[in-house]
């Protein structure tokens, strides 16, 4: 049942610019701590690029470690952005509306940070323009056009770029909001970004085109992107565990599982922090859980794909692989871990309906949902590589650093502090779509109720 | 906001309850002639086919190379019709309001179930013990995957025809209401006391619920078993994780496509026009489309993997599959599931009109058989499954006069199976069209018309 409230078209101004024009006491305090976690994490990096990689746990043969783990974990969060704002927008799905702009935004910061990642993995960031700019043709040294390794920036930046693009479009109506209320320089900057917005009918006309032309481009985009992660590990043959075909949609939906999970975490900080509950509703985080359930079975479904299929041929590498995923400590607690975080707490949970319904269950599930997420990643790239040789006695382990834990940590800093500088110049919550949802609300009488009902635009 | 290409209100919200009632089961009483000349003709195929499957038991098991295009028309079966089931569960549990004239077409298809069952039996002693060579079950519990896949289908048909005895109690009692003499007694029997009292509806909503989501899972399992025992475990060195998925997928397009030519056969050939109209194809093409592009995409997976990777044994599938062998069907599959949809599909215009989308799902249920050719034939050509991998490649199995009578009898089987069903089972659901009639209205918004649907949950 829908708990919509009826608002006047000033009272959403009011609301949703709330968190620009009006700073609550700890909004300052919260970025500065969360400055500081980042600054101790360049801090860290800094240390890393001066003393070298040997301060982190990195080692033959898990060249990979925290850092790539975490690579592929920011990767997945910004997968929440399209499924839910472009999938949701071309199957015209009425609760998307408060979720968009904040799986956008979270996408797009999360991207950022993803691709910090392997330039701080490489210990000498600067040597970057090595990999992008072919600099001597003479001795052959250029890119290696047919490594996955350079397919994923490409992927990755089209992504980005094409995601910016898309906030962006979506903002401009917004955008035109926060001009017509402020002066100064601020009224300079949104008169820019504005282009000149009036509301015109072709206006909106172009926007909404605009809107499902980039829903629909950016789709293929976001699966690409994920599948050329993936293809990072797939196309790894020596790596036991890796080469497998399902990888692609296997790190796909297991990206939409940890990002619209981390868009429900951040959906609620945000209703907590700047009162949004007429908007971000009780309705809203059941349809998201709901879509979180058959999100997070498809993907425990590739899940069991991979491992059945990675004992399939029983192997004796593959074999040594699994056992030390499942039956090693302390590789056994964090499958354990793993599995009872991504799964089998949270799905059970949403099938609750007061689960669904609840604020703090929901933070809390959606949570472990990312841990366990985290972990998958962990568990795929670290064990892959201490039993990558053919023999025994060149097998090795991993143990992170206290720098990569420090940079690790930071990076969720960045993100979450991102998103409030961004809320401090942004409505998270888009207007011109509340208002469109207001307007396309309506009730049916059935029998001697009051039902409530949508307006379907097509 | 451009003007809709169809009329934004379905003919059938301009009728009362009682008119829907008396409409459809009207038709389900008298069929009319044509109905029984077809399934005579379809009887007459089935005898063909089942003739040219006696001449293929005489042969005995030994040879597995002769079951290859039996297995195809099992898998081919399978694939479409126990998939279709899921067209009206999947858009039940997304509250889709356009599905309500559909969903009983869909749900039909469950009654295929027991012939597709029938087909599984002879195959159960063509296929191999799973000893020495590679399988999902390493060996284990005893008697797999004969015994552990009977009963997985068998539990998958059990499961649909529950589904759909469930979902159609409200209109059996509706047909005992309208009927007189042994016909409303045997609905009296069928429809078990329904009087659509508060506590039945509750029930009724909470059944379809569970057997659909239980039909959901289930069906996900047999695809993998089948695809996996029936297909890839016989072939050395075929190691696809992504294969039960991509088995799966073409699945939902085959159930989707099947789906949409049904409904056009219903609504060319009987006077159910009125309620299955432009909304249901738009919205089932959306859906093939999106099939047809993740078709690519999992086919892509797998063969992208292999590919890049250059490891002897997936060379040699590739060309066993793909590239040499079994060309033909592969390039039929690939042009017939992805590229032909795909192109004629992209057009918005095309998807709100009857003939594209019929078009389109037409030549995706023939690409389906293609793919389940390139699968299944390949599969039981091979002598010894537990080889390493396929160092020589086996010759081509091309369709003799007995495979294609298996193919055809096959084929008209099922369809045989279908019509019968239809004459137990109303074939349009007439309480979801009620409920529609409840749910839905046709409001003005400034100068358009536009649709209002309630939302109840």
């Amino acid at each position: 049942m829908q708990e919509r409230v009826r608002l006047s078209d000033a009272q959403i101004n009011r609301d949703l610019l709330r968190s620009i024009f009006e700073t609550p006491k700890w909004y300052w305090f919260l970025v500065a701590f969360l400055g500081l976690v980042v600054l101790a994490g360049f801090t860290a990096a800094g240390y890393m690029f001066n003393q070298g990689l040997g301060v982190t746990g990195l080692n033959r043969p898990v060249m990979w470690g925290f850092f790539i783990t975490n690579f592929v974990f920011w990767i997945g969060i910004s997968h929440a952005g399209v499924m839910l704002s472009a999938i949701l927008r071309l199957v015209q799905a009425e609760w998307r509306r408060p979720a968009t702009r904040a799986a956008e935004v979270l996408t797009v910061f999360s991207l950022m940070t993803a691709m910090m990642m392997p330039l701080i993995h490489a210990g000498r960031p600067w040597r970057v323009m090595y990999w992008v700019f072919p600099y001597d043709f003479a001795r052959g040294v250029y890119p290696n056009v047919r490594s996955a390794l350079v397919w994923d920036p490409a992927a990755v930046f089209t992504y980005l770029t094409s995601s910016i693009l898309f906030v962006f479009i979506a903002l401009v109506p917004d955008i035109a909001v926060l001009r017509d209320r402020t002066t100064g320089w601020r009224h300079v900057m949104y008169s820019v970004l504005s282009l000149g917005w009036r509301g015109s009918v072709r206006q909106w006309k172009l926007q909404l085109i605009a809107g499902i032309l980039l829903s629909a481009i950016i789709l293929p985009i976001f699966v690409s992107v994920h599948s050329i992660v993936s293809w990072d590990f797939g196309t790894a043959m020596s790596v036991e565990g890796w080469h497998s075909t399902v990888f692609a949609p296997y790190f796909v939906i297991g990206a939409v599982h940890s990002g619209v999970s981390a868009v429900v975490t951040v959906m609620i900080a945000l209703r907590w922090v700047f009162k949004w509950e007429n908007y971000i509703r009780m309705e809203h985080l059941d349809a998201l859980a709901k879509l979180l359930i058959v999100v997070a079975t498809g993907w425990f479904y590739f899940f069991i794909l991979e491992f059945i299929f990675g004992l399939y041929s029983l192997e004796g590498p593959e074999v040594a692989l699994r056992e030390m995923q499942v039956f090693q400590m302390p590789w056994t607690a964090l499958f354990i871990t793993f599995l009872l975080c991504a799964y089998f707490i949270p799905v059970p949970m949403w099938l609750i309906p007061k689960v669904r319904r609840s604020i703090p269950l929901m933070i809390f599930t959606t949570i472990l949902v990312n841990i366990g997420m985290w972990l998958e990643r962990f568990i795929i790239i670290v064990p892959g590589l201490a039993r990558k040789q053919v023999f025994t006695f060149t097998w090795g382990g991993y143990t992170p650093s206290a720098v990569e834990i420090v940079i690790v940590i930071a990076t969720f800093a960045l993100v979450s502090m991102l998103v409030l500088l961004f809320a401090k110049v942004f409505p998270l919550i888009p207007i011109g779509d509340a208002k469109e949802g207001m307007i396309l609300y309506d009730e049916i009488k059935i029998g001697k109720v009051m039902v409530p009902a949508v307006m379907r635009e097509e | 906001m451009h003007e809709p290409h169809h009329p934004v209100q379905a003919s059938y919200l301009r009728m009362t309850a009682q008119e829907i009632t008396q409409d459809v089961i009207q038709r389900h009483e008298s069929p009319g002639r044509q109905f029984w000349m077809v399934t005579s003709v379809l009887a007459g195929l089935l005898g063909l086919g089942i003739i040219g499957f006696i001449i293929l038991l005489s042969k005995g098991f030994e040879d597995r190379n002769a079951w290859g295009y039996y297995a195809t028309t099992f898998a081919y079966i399978f694939t479409a019709a126990q998939s279709a089931v899921l067209i009206s569960v999947a858009l039940r549990m997304v509250k889709a309001h356009w599905r309500r004239p559909i969903a009983r077409i869909s749900e039909l298809f469950a009654a295929v179930g027991l012939f597709t069952f029938l087909l599984l039996i002879p195959l159960l002693w063509v296929l191999p013990v799973t000893t020495g060579r590679r399988s999902i079950w390493f060996e284990w519990p005893g008697h797999s995957p004969h015994l552990w896949d009977t009963l997985a289908l068998g539990l998958l048909v059990v499961c649909g025809l529950a589904l759909l005895y469930f979902a159609s109690i409200p209109d059996m009692a509706a047909v005992r209401d309208h009927a007189t003499g042994a016909r409303q007694n045997r609905y009296r029997r069928m429809a078990l006391g329904w009087q659509g009292s508060l506590h039945q509806w509750k029930k009724l909503q909470v059944g379809i619920s569970l057997l659909g989501g239980f039909y959901f899972i289930l069906l996900i399992v047999v695809h993998m078993l089948i695809s996996v025992d029936f297909a890839m475990s016989l072939v050395p060195g075929w190691k696809d994780a992504i294969f039960p998925a991509f088995h799966a997928i073409t699945g939902f397009q085959s159930a989707v496509a099947l789906t949409i030519v049904t409904m056009s056969i219903l609504r060319w050939k009987t006077s159910l026009r009125r309620y299955i109209e432009a909304d249901q194809f738009w919205g089932l093409s959306k859906l093939l489309l999106a099939l047809s592009l993740l078709w690519f995409y999992f086919w892509w997976s797998g063969f992208f993997t292999y590919w890049y990777g250059r490891q002897p044994a997936e060379q040699s599938i590739l060309k066993f599959l793909m590239f040499e062998t079994y060309k033909v069907p592969f390039i039929l599959a690939f042009l017939l599931c992805f590229v032909t949809p795909f192109v004629i599909l992209m057009w918005n215009f095309v998807r709100k009109t009857i003939w594209g989308p019929t078009l389109a799902a037409s030549i995706v249920l023939v690409g389906t058989f293609f793919n389940a050719i390139r699968f299944y034939v390949p599969a039981y050509s091979i002598e010894d499954s537990s080889l390493h991998f396929l160092e020589t490649l086996p010759p081509a199995n091309t369709p003799g006069g007995v495979d294609i009578l298996i193919i055809i009898g096959g084929i008209a089987g099922a369809v045989l199976v279908y019509m019968l069903a239809s004459r137990v089972f109303p074939i349009v659901s007439t309480w979801e069209l009620k409920e529609g009639l409840l749910l839905q209205r046709v409001r003005k918004l400034m100068k358009i018309q536009i649709k209002v649907l309630a939302k109840p949950e």
